[in-house]
């Protein structure tokens, strides 16, 4: 360190703010001084001048309004008394001040920043009471950001003109606006190609230095050509490559180079060439994550593509719809739409109508989730696909739906009953609708269920421009409708369809279970939201809602008693409600533990950025687990490959840090990382290696295998370093 | 004589040949440079393919570099940034025969004491890598998407003055940025005016 960077250390530790008792601040680089011009004193109704008269020491400089290509300009802060008001600074001529490639537009030496301060017509003090609050930044090889804070009283009765030279020649220095001249702005490349008409005569024909007032816009240190035409003035004026306004308005300061004199010209901006909208293509962990993606050298050779084609998207898409009607949340709709499809009477034609509609509907209400999802991506709110089933109440309200299903198929009700009489027609004479229904009804039981490929696709369609993303969510809706809609167009396929017997009554009870399968799992799902009472409450619920069902089903007389006993159910259904609602908006603080507890499970730690943080940056290896208890994949994944004795071991010998990120509740951080993870659902397995910046994404079907040929090749702890401590307690 | 006078003439003389490089443009691929860092090892821009880039131009004398290093705005970005898979480089371009040039194992021992955790820092002494990506202030931000495209460039946050109590009610660009473009967004501003110190390059670059 030189000795003179040792004796300035002290001063750039901190900004330097000096207080100044009266009108000067002194520091090493610049001496300040708050003075006033008021020659005829300071009377109501009039102006003075007021200015922050600035001595550099030798080589130091401070700027103008736009310092060019680095520095501050300097500010000040007045407090004056009521009425009396300060004008804007009127900025002197600036120097061009190169350093190396790049130029400042500032001050050396001697300046006045001066104002105009009016004096209201009410003024009647003796003096006018001046305080001061003024940030300059001082360079000279190095910065110094200083402060001052400066008072001044200036007498109203008498003249204060000692500072009138200095004041007479800033106002000298202080480019008049050529009002006569016009400019006609262009941009031309990377050009602003600029005509001026109308400039004072006695500048016509020289050499002029262009200040642009307007900071971000153009190169500073750029070469500015300039060419006279007789009173014209033709220049172009090189734009920053990196330009960050886009000013409608325009100001420059055309002064003849190394002296003060100098106009001030204002034009109308021309029509910026856009500079927003620069996208970025996906990090490699991403894009390794995706099954099949095209490799990561392929999409680098192409720096426009996106992530994955969108007809590959779209595959997947399809593909994970396909597979969605495999998974245990969706098949007791599937079961549903069995019954639907085994029903008697019903022909080819009227079945192809159905899946047609089971079709539409499916497809539709994606693309309605795909477009509220979007809508509130756009509001920017932190959201993911499963978010439904992040709300205690929505659980709760698909709980009384199955178990009403569920009912229903038991014979407890009837739901042509139940409905009014006009609805229930419109279902008859429209079974088309009815299918269409049974698909967004399809639609809104399996969304949380990412299955295999789905995670990929829709981590894509969320990332992607609207069209696009509706276009992935359409595709995994025909992938998920397609089994369906193949069986019910083509008769081979139709034949497999069992004939209509006395089975399908004892079919169709077999199915209630199924449905209060369901329950019991959001049940599950609930208690884990909310605990034990919540549960406990839903239950209440419906009871209540099936203890109304019956009743209104039973009771079909007009008589007094009957409708006593309706408007009972009703009444114990309301307040059952009322009972279960709080609890629902109760957030328990921690997701209670489940019973299935293990001693695997002390092994992990909570995820959070800081923590995962803090763990890589010791240096250490980590997974983490993305999970949610209503995801089943997930738990499946965690009861067995993660649970697997072999996998903990792997684990442990490799010294990797376990953290799983709990989604089952809405987590804006766990949503943020999924979706720089390129995901917007669980599960997510991410396993950052010691050293590597991003990580690997294991698949979602995980397997012991898999997690083992991961972490091959990776040293054990035991041959690398001396035994680690134990894992960090989980934080 | 013609009535009209003709005159061409260029612009005072003070501009010399290093602004005829071409500077690095947001939308265009980021230059390549390839340099030693503070621990000897030589770092490249292609080295990261791949990832996302940040490059952070940083001169420990700058009390604009301090405002973010001392209130550990700057080393916090860094964590967010490396937690999240981006590569962060920080490049001091200060030319050695600078005031307050700092040799590699200066530079790294006080980015460190700030707790700064960056990839790695280069030395781009000749300031070959700044003049190409046309830094002018430390700190000067940019960055680089994963197939080497230049998609921001400016300055760390959105208050460009000397006051670390700004720091809190400013936009962070970097972290503003990075969140978009692992989100897949178009960046909303991926030009801003980069603030604070000169970058002092060498004479020879």
């Amino acid at each position: 360190m030189s000795l003179l960077m040792r004796w300035l250390w002290p001063l750039l530790l901190a900004p330097a703010i000096a207080f100044g008792q009266g009108a000067v601040v002194k520091t090493d680089e610049v001496r300040a001084e708050l003075v006033a011009h008021a020659p005829q004193g300071v009377s109501a109704g009039k102006s003075l001048a007021l200015g922050l008269l600035i001595r550099h020491a030798p080589h130091w400089h401070t700027y103008w309004k736009n310092p060019g290509d680095s520095g501050l300009p300097t500010t000040l802060e007045w407090t004056l008394p009521a009425g009396v008001q300060a004008g804007p600074i009127e900025w002197p001529t600036p120097k061009r001040l190169p350093i190396g490639p790049l130029v400042n537009y500032g001050y050396d030496g001697t300046v006045l920043l001066p104002v105009t301060v009016t004096v209201p017509p009410d003024f009647g003090s003796a003096a006018l009471d001046v305080r001061l609050k003024a940030d300059w930044l001082v360079c000279k090889e190095v910065c110094i950001p200083q402060s001052g804070e400066f008072r001044l009283a200036v007498p109203a009765g008498s003249s204060t003109a000692a500072n009138a030279d200095a004041f007479a020649q800033a106002r000298a220095s202080l480019p008049p606006r050529a009002s006569a001249a016009t400019v006609q702005a262009k941009v031309d490349g990377q050009v602003l190609a600029l005509q001026i008409d109308g400039l004072p005569a006695d500048l016509r024909g020289k050499a002029l230095d262009y200040f642009a007032a307007d900071a971000g816009v153009i190169d500073h240190a750029g070469r500015v050509e300039q060419r006279w035409d007789g009173e014209r003035l033709a220049l172009r004026v090189p734009l920053s490559a990196q330009r960050s306004e886009s000013p409608a308005r325009l100001q420059a300061v055309l002064a003849l180079p190394g002296e003060s004199r100098g106009v001030e010209v204002g034009f109308a901006g021309p029509s910026w060439p856009p500079t927003a909208g620069v996208r970025s293509v996906a990090p490699q962990a991403a894009l390794a994550a995706q099954p099949g993606a095209a490799p990561v050298t392929g999409v680098l050779n192409a720096p426009a593509a996106s992530p994955i084609p969108l007809v590959m998207s779209l595959g997947f898409a399809f593909i994970g719809g396909l597979l969605l009607n495999l998974m245990p949340c969706v098949f007791p709709v599937l079961a549903l739409k069995v019954v639907g499809f085994a029903k008697p009477g019903a022909n080819r034609r009227q079945i192809a109508g159905q899946g047609l509609a089971y079709t539409v509907g499916v497809v539709a209400s994606f693309v309605a989730l795909a477009g509220l999802l979007l809508a509130m991506r756009a509001a920017g709110d932190q959201l993911g696909w499963g978010f439904q089933l992040q709300s205690p109440v929505f659980v709760a309200g698909l709980s009384i739906l199955f178990a009403l299903i569920g009912l229903n198929l038991l014979g407890v009700f009837e739901v042509g009953q139940l409905l009014p009489s006009g609805l229930a027609s419109l279902r008859a004479r429209h079974p088309v609708v009815d299918h269409g229904l049974t698909g967004v009804l399809a639609v809104a039981i399996a969304s949380p269920c990412t299955a295999p490929f789905m995670g990929a696709a829709l981590g894509a369609a969320l990332t992607q421009p609207t069209p696009q993303a509706l276009a992935v969510f359409a595709a995994l809706g025909l992938g998920m409708a397609a089994p369906y809609l193949a069986a019910s167009l083509s008769p081979g396929l139709g034949r497999w369809l069992p004939r209509p017997g006395r089975w399908m009554a004892t079919f169709r009870t077999a199915m209630a279970f199924p449905m209060f399968a369901t329950v019991v799992w959001l049940l599950w799902v609930l208690g884990q939201q909310v605990g034990i009472d919540g549960a406990a409450a839903l239950l209440g619920l419906i009871l209540a809602v099936a203890f109304a069902a019956w009743v209104f089903s039973a009771t079909r007389s007009r008589s007094l008693g009957a409708a006593a006993f309706r408007v009972g159910a009703a009444a114990v259904v309301v307040a059952a409600a009322v009972g279960t609602w709080p609890v629902l908006q109760a957030q328990a603080g921690e997701p209670v533990a489940t019973a299935a507890t293990t001693q695997s499970e002390a092994a992990w730690q909570p995820w959070s950025p800081d923590a995962l943080a803090r763990v890589r940056a010791a240096g250490r290896p980590v997974f983490v687990d993305f999970t949610a208890a209503w995801c089943v994949t997930c738990q499946f994944n965690k009861r067995t490959t993660l649970g697997d004795a072999e996998v903990l071991a792997a684990f442990r010998a490799r010294d990797v840090v376990l953290m799983r990120a709990d989604w089952t509740r809405r987590d804006p951080a766990i949503t943020e990382a999924l979706r720089q993870l390129g995901r917007s659902g669980v599960p997510v397995y991410a396993l950052y290696a010691p050293g590597d910046a991003s990580p690997r994404l294991l698949s979602e079907i995980l397997g012991v295998a898999e997690i083992r040929s991961a972490l091959t090749g990776w040293p054990d702890r035991a041959s690398t370093s001396p035994p680690a401590a134990a894992p960090p307690p989980p934080t | 004589m013609h009535a009209a006078i003709l005159t061409t003439a260029l612009a005072a003389g003070l501009f010399t040949a290093f602004g005829a490089a071409a500077q690095a443009v947001v939308g265009q691929p980021a230059p390549a440079f390839s340099a030693v860092d503070t621990s000897g090892k030589t770092v490249s821009l292609a080295d990261y393919k791949g990832k996302h880039v940040v490059l952070e131009w940083v001169n420990p004398g700058c009390p604009f570099v301090q405002k973010h290093y001392n209130s550990g705005n700057m080393p916090a970005t860094q964590k967010a940034a490396t937690a999240q898979g981006v590569a962060w480089l920080s490049v001091s371009s200060t030319a050695k025969d600078a005031s307050d040039y700092r040799p590699s194992s200066d530079l790294a021992a006080w980015i460190r004491s700030k707790d700064g955790v960056p990839t790695a820092t280069v030395m781009d002494n000749d300031g070959k890598i700044g003049r190409a990506y046309g830094a002018r202030t430390t700190p000067h931000m940019y960055v680089i998407d994963p197939a080497g495209k230049l998609v921001y460039a400016g300055a760390i946050d959105s208050k460009p003055t000397a006051n670390v109590a700004d720091i809190k009610t400013a936009t962070n660009y970097v972290n503003q940025t990075i969140g978009e473009v692992l989100a897949g967004k178009a960046v909303s501003q991926p030009n801003t005016r980069a603030y604070g110190c000169s970058i002092k390059y060498s004479d020879a670059g």
